[in-house]
């Protein structure tokens, strides 16, 4: 069967909400609505005609005005497959990160998307209702905020982990701050080049060079040393 | 299940077993990589498993979308680090079906080797350290020993050793150089010899056997429902390769092979003995695609004439949505851009194989002691850099 | 060695004791199994049979950090994983040596700009000796950093007394003016 056909089986068996065929897009898809989307999944898996056996993919994709998640369903008995889409308006004058749309999950007709729903949730906030387990997948439990809005901020540090280009590496700090004020960070603070006490160590009994004054200067007692004794 | 009842002990009786919680990983010599499971255990059994994955997620997909379509090519090498010819692929087939275009002729027999020989690197490497989880650390330098020999070749055409960033949209980055294909092709031949040399070695070694058949069977329903690809799913008794069944190059068309799937032939179907020797007998089969590709590439340009231009000009599809999917080693990788116009797409996902090849395994390792654990996780093949991307 | 580190005098035959041990150290150093991204691979090319780290008694990765006197950290540390990281350095006992391989963990690499939870650089968390830029490193590049590792490893000094402090630097340097 081809996109047509499935999509008419499709229209015809679930009563509201399948949208029209796109067939202009160089994946055909379908729009159907969020509320419709668990039947029309159940139908396309297990009428015999569509069999869909396989959810290869979950995707949710942030656009001005709606976020849309996208399934991409094939057969492998058959050997056809199908792109299914549900979108979300975004409320007026919703702001990017506290707008968390709710999709129904597919998560109890195919395990696979499971982990892609936790993806999804993890990486762009999309809340998949009735979901078995819905945790963060890929990022920290603790992250904040959602990496994949357009509108994310990338942070400084997490965890006490420093992530910035020209932070202050952990072993350099001073013990009474223990962690550097993250934002706002001055513009042009220098780069902090690691300190490798043992390459700049001279020679037992050599004479430094003098060029190195400032450089043996930077070594803090008490800091790491690589090794050695 | 059936172990822990054998092993579970009367609670009156004054030896009893306590559950205990186990971490592996992330750091530890068998998890391939930096995947953490958190294990329930009643002595050696496993009682309960959750992956914690995550632990190289390194932004793909956001990379993606502030990248330019050529840009993100190298990023695709990253993923799935030990297929860099086939993610190429994958991408710049993507990109190609969202611009409209086709790669010329010589360039699609030239990648339907690179890709093929990927394969092989690629298996080789399954195969190396599936023997060191077994305990065999044998296998592991003679299948590094060939897996040099492709590096090597491959570099010739692309100029880097692992990850090749040689695939481009519109074609290949360069052209190869004369004398190539006749060495392939005399690697070939030397491969099919050192191939029956892995047989002996590990492949029906009555230790190996014993290890691996019977321990973590994934029936097909199970198998289709966890969206599993590759030679784990073919393994399960399911004959499904994008090469032959939604044929992405126009070339698999005219070439003859076979797709191997499991037999069951020490135990139960789809167990990790099959999905070990569905590895090595793509390997084959991938020598018999190579050795008739070799001499049937025709002279011409390697790349698309119009699509020259984007090492000047970006690239930039007119708004549109394409999924892609190819046939990686470790299944299927599907990219799905969704474009809008400029020069960077808006969403750029990728539907990594490993990813969905590794969720079963919660499913999976219940009921099985710790050693069937490591031989479960190494059976299925993953690479971490394409679970977390 | 305990009280005794860099307590006698730097004098011959301090030095030769010392000279002795660090020939020791540098002649079987033990790496850690650890592998993280794509560096990891080639870091395993490093061990099999083409280049064969053993020639220089480095070839034989432990599975636990205790055991272990070099981490080569090979692959992108992200915020996740640097926590792990601390804590294999934490648990190694000394001396412990640290390679970065790979442009990742050297400074950011091809995540440096859009990677928002990428470390930039592992020297971020743990103290580096030697950077092995590259991406991935050739196998020949890591050979070489543990080669100029021997070499740093042959020359600590283990009982002769060293400077150790930046004060104690400043004193040499004056004296020897
Ligand atoms: S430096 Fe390159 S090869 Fe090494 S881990 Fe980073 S991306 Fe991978």
């Amino acid at each position: 069967m081809n996109e047509t056909d499935i999509h008419s089986k499709l229209a015809g068996a679930v009563v509201s909400g399948v949208g029209a065929l796109d067939e202009s897009a160089k994946d055909p898809f379908v729009v159907v609505d969020p509320g419709s989307l668990v039947p029309a999944v159940t139908f396309l898996k297990n009428d015999a005609d569509c069999r869909m056996e396989m959810l290869n993919c979950v995707t949710a994709v942030e656009r001005e005005d709606c976020i849309e998640v996208v399934y991409h369903l094939s057969s492998v008995t058959h050997r056809h497959s199908l792109t299914l889409k549900t979108r979300v308006e975004r409320p007026a004058g919703g702001t990017h990160e506290s707008w968390i749309p709710e999709v129904p999950s597919v998560a109890a007709l195919y395990a696979s998307a499971d982990w892609h729903e936790r993806e999804q949730w993890d990486l762009l906030g999309v809340r998949f209702t009735d979901h078995p387990d819905h945790r963060r997948i890929l990022l920290p439990e603790e992250w904040i905020g959602h990496p994949l809005r357009k509108d994310y901020v990338y942070p400084h540090e997490h965890g006490g982990m420093p992530l910035d280009l020209d932070a202050v590496p952990l072993y350099e700090r001073d013990e009474a701050t223990p962690s550097e004020p993250a934002a706002p960070r001055p513009s042009g603070t220098p780069l902090v080049q690691p300190p490798n006490p043992n390459s700049d160590r001279p020679d037992a009994g050599g004479v430094a060079p003098a060029d190195s004054d400032g450089d043996l200067r930077s070594i803090k007692p008490g800091s790491n040393d690589g090794g050695g004794h | 299940m059936e172990a822990l009842e054998m092993y579970t002990v009367d609670p009156n009786d004054d030896v009893y077993t306590e559950e205990l919680k186990l971490n592996l990983g992330p750091q530890h010599p068998s998890t391939h990589g930096v995947l953490r499971v958190e294990l329930k255990v009643d002595g050696e059994i496993i009682t309960a498993s959750r992956c914690d994955i995550g632990y190289l997620h390194r932004c793909a997909e956001k990379i993606g979308e502030n990248v330019t379509y050529l840009q993100f090519t190298p990023y695709t090498d990253r993923m799935d680090y030990l297929a860099s010819m086939n993610n190429n692929l994958a991408w710049s087939l993507t990109v190609e079906k969202l611009l409209g275009v086709e790669a010329p002729e010589r360039a699609q027999w030239i990648r339907v080797i690179v890709a093929e020989l990927n394969r092989i690197a690629s298996h080789l490497i399954a195969f190396g350290t599936y023997g060191i989880d077994i305990g065999a650390n044998t296998p592991f330098f003679y299948a590094f020993r060939e897996r040099e020999s492709i590096m090597a070749l491959l570099e010739r055409p692309s100029g880097a050793r692992m990850l090749y960033n040689y695939v481009h949209p519109g074609g290949v980055a360069h052209d190869i150089e004369d004398g190539w294909l006749e060495d392939v092709l005399a690697f070939c031949d030397e491969f099919e010899m050192r191939w029956k040399e892995y047989n002996t070695l590990l492949s029906h070694n009555a230790i190996f056997i014993g290890r691996t058949a019977n321990i973590g069977v994934i029936p097909k329903d199970m198998a289709l429902d966890y969206g599993l690809t590759g030679p784990v799913l073919r393994a399960s008794g399911v004959s499904w390769d994008l090469r032959r069944d939604v044929p992405y190059l126009a070339p698999y068309d005219d070439l003859e092979f076979d797709v191997p799937v499991g037999e069951g032939t020490h135990g139960t179907l789809g167990d990790c003995w099959d999905r070990y020797w569905v590895r090595m007998r793509e390997m084959m089969e991938s020598i018999r695609i190579i050795r008739q590709a070799c001499p049937r590439v025709p002279a011409g340009p390697f790349m698309d004439k119009a699509m020259n231009r984007m090492y000047k000009t970006p690239l930039k599809p007119e708004p549109g949505e394409a999924y892609m999917r190819c046939e990686n080693p470790r299944g299927e990788l599907g990219f799905y851009v969704v474009a809008e116009g400029g020069t960077s797409p808006i969403r750029c996902r990728t539907r990594a194989p490993s990813f969905c090849n590794l969720s079963v395994l919660d499913a999976l390792l219940p009921g099985t002691m710790i050693a069937d654990g490591v031989a479960i996780i190494g059976s299925l093949d993953i690479v971490l850099g394409e679970v977390d991307r | 060695m305990g009280v005794l580190n860099n307590s006698l005098p730097d004098i011959g035959p301090v030095r030769a004791v010392d000279s002795a041990i660090g020939w020791g150290r540098k002649s079987s150093i033990w790496p850690m199994t650890f592998g993280i991204a794509c560096c990891a691979i080639e870091m395993m090319a490093v061990y099999a049979a083409t280049f064969d780290l053993d020639r220089f008694g480095a070839g034989v990765p432990r599975a636990t950090p205790r055991q272990s006197d070099l981490i080569i950290v090979p692959g992108t540390v992200n915020a996740k994983m640097a926590v792990r990281v601390k804590r294999l350095y934490d648990q190694m006992s000394e001396p412990r040596y640290v390679i970065a391989m790979g442009a990742c963990v050297c400074g950011g690499g091809p995540y440096v700009k859009w990677g928002y939870n990428t470390v930039k650089g592992v020297h971020k968390i743990i103290p580096v000796d030697i950077f092995v830029p590259g991406c991935p490193p050739r196998p020949e590049a890591l050979m070489d950093g543990i080669l100029k590792l021997r070499e740093k490893v042959g020359r600590n000094q283990v009982f002769a007394r060293q400077a150790q402090t930046a004060a104690d630097m400043d004193g040499r340097y004056a004296a020897a003016k």
